[in-house]
């Protein structure tokens, strides 16, 4: 590829129009070279400028306008943080404080449901595959709640690591296309390759809570990426929540 | 207003006064990038409020230098999760988010106003400006472009390099630094 024509890929890639891998490449290119580097600077004004168009209009204005609620809203859900910061007075805790109270929700729900299901079952075995849930869920709640549990951060999310058991945790969750659903991945250590995980959906809150079926002891990392239903056996599109463990 | 990395230092410390103050200033460019980008105002919204609350529970994503590029970078990321979630491009070739962590320098072009910007943007003949507006607020990888255009690859990537020169250029004469 000539000078010129990387030109125009970095100007692409100042755009963010290029695909992920390409985009790779002209990020350790521009490491290397002051002349695309210094492109890439004159170029990202342009798109910030660009950027800078969009920008909804003033009272008073003619075009689109931010509703007066929003702020509403914004200002209540970031109270709502400082509220929850207060209760749990711990620093790793505040950026969690305001989904935390869904999680436990959605996870509480799950168990009573379980367990209520379990009190209806007359087979023993099913009986006893229903208390084998509901101790899970127990364990999952336990885990999730505990304070000395790791959080690593994700894109609306966490993954939550407590004796070796992994769980995601999302909120804000879309809900997939149709005929899709959002899947979890593992990448053992020392693997090359991610294997399929669970599949999942988030609930109508967006809520989603993942016991991750393996030892976290042998996991290197989770990610979750938007699957065809029943899942896939390698990822067909790019991961939206990567957490590394290791 | 106050500086936004001096309010965003605030914002470190919690001060609600000042993410307020960033909200009154940036709201409307965060809210104009998803609405732009999405075409729905539930869904511009609930970008709009995503992007604050990230800003508030984690403000020290932003590093120095020119926070109206990195607020229209966040916005624009998120926003094109919400399109790639709906739509067909979770299944296409993805385009790369911009990076948000990579510091970006103060810039002449932080606090231009929308109404220059879109000038300087209509002037631009249609065979740049539209690659450009499908790039950045469509979502659309140059190969996309160039399959729904019909046009070479390579000459849609020539476009999209002259039309952001040209968008430079226009935008610097008016400009004073």
């Amino acid at each position: 590829m000539t000078h010129d024509a990387f030109l125009d890929d970095v100007a692409a890639y100042a755009l963010g129009s290029l695909r992920a891998t390409d985009a790779a490449r002209v990020r350790e290119h521009l490491r290397l070279c002051p002349q695309c580097a210094a492109e890439y600077a004159a170029l990202s004004e342009a798109t910030t400028a660009l950027a800078m168009g969009a920008q909804a209009c003033q009272t008073g204005e003619n075009g689109p306008q931010v509703s007066a609620f929003l702020k509403g809203r914004i200002m209540r859900d970031v109270r709502a943080t400082l509220d929850g910061d207060r209760r749990v007075d711990a620093p790793s805790m505040r950026s969690h404080a305001a989904t935390w109270p869904a999680y436990f929700t959605a996870a509480a729900c799950l168990a009573i449901a379980l367990i209520a299901t379990a009190s209806n079952f007359w087979l023993a075995s099913r009986l006893s595959q229903a208390r084998q849930d509901a101790a899970a869920m127990q364990t999952m709640l336990a885990d999730t709640a505990s304070a000395q549990a790791r959080r690593i951060a994700v894109h609306d999310g966490d993954v939550i690591v407590r004796d070796g058991r992994v769980y995601i945790a999302m909120h804000d969750m879309t809900q997939p296309p149709k005929g899709m659903v959002y899947q979890a991945w593992t990448l053992a250590r020392g693997a090359k390759t991610v294997a399929p995980s669970l599949t999942f959906m988030p609930d109508a809150q967006g809520v989603a809570i993942v016991a991750v079926p393996m030892d976290a002891r042998a996991l290197a990392a989770v990610a979750v990426s938007v699957e065809p239903a029943g899942g896939s056996k390698a990822p067909t599109t790019k991961p939206i929540a990567f957490a590394a463990i290791e | 207003m106050e500086d936004a990395s001096l309010l965003m230092a605030r914002v470190v410390a919690r001060d609600t006064k000042a993410f307020e103050q960033l909200y009154d200033a940036y709201g409307r460019l965060v809210y104009g990038i998803a609405l732009r980008m999405l075409g729905d105002v539930g869904a511009a919204e609930d970008v709009t409020q995503a992007v604050f609350l990230k800003i508030w529970t984690a403000p020290e994503r932003f590093r120095e230098g020119n926070f109206a590029g990195w607020i229209a970078r966040v916005s624009r990321n998120r926003a094109l999760d919400v399109l790639r979630s709906v739509s067909a491009h979770a299944t296409a070739e993805l385009p790369e988010t911009l990076p948000e962590d990579e510091p970006m320098e103060a810039t002449a072009f932080a606090n231009l106003d929308a109404i220059r910007v879109r000038r300087a943007l209509a002037e631009l003949p249609p065979e740049q400006r539209d690659p450009i507006e499908m790039g950045f607020f469509g979502g659309l990888t140059h190969e996309e472009m160039a399959r729904r255009s019909g046009v070479p690859l390579g000459t849609i990537k020539t476009r999209i390099r002259s039309g952001l020169g040209r968008l430079r250029a226009a935008l610097s004469e008016s400009v004073t630094v």
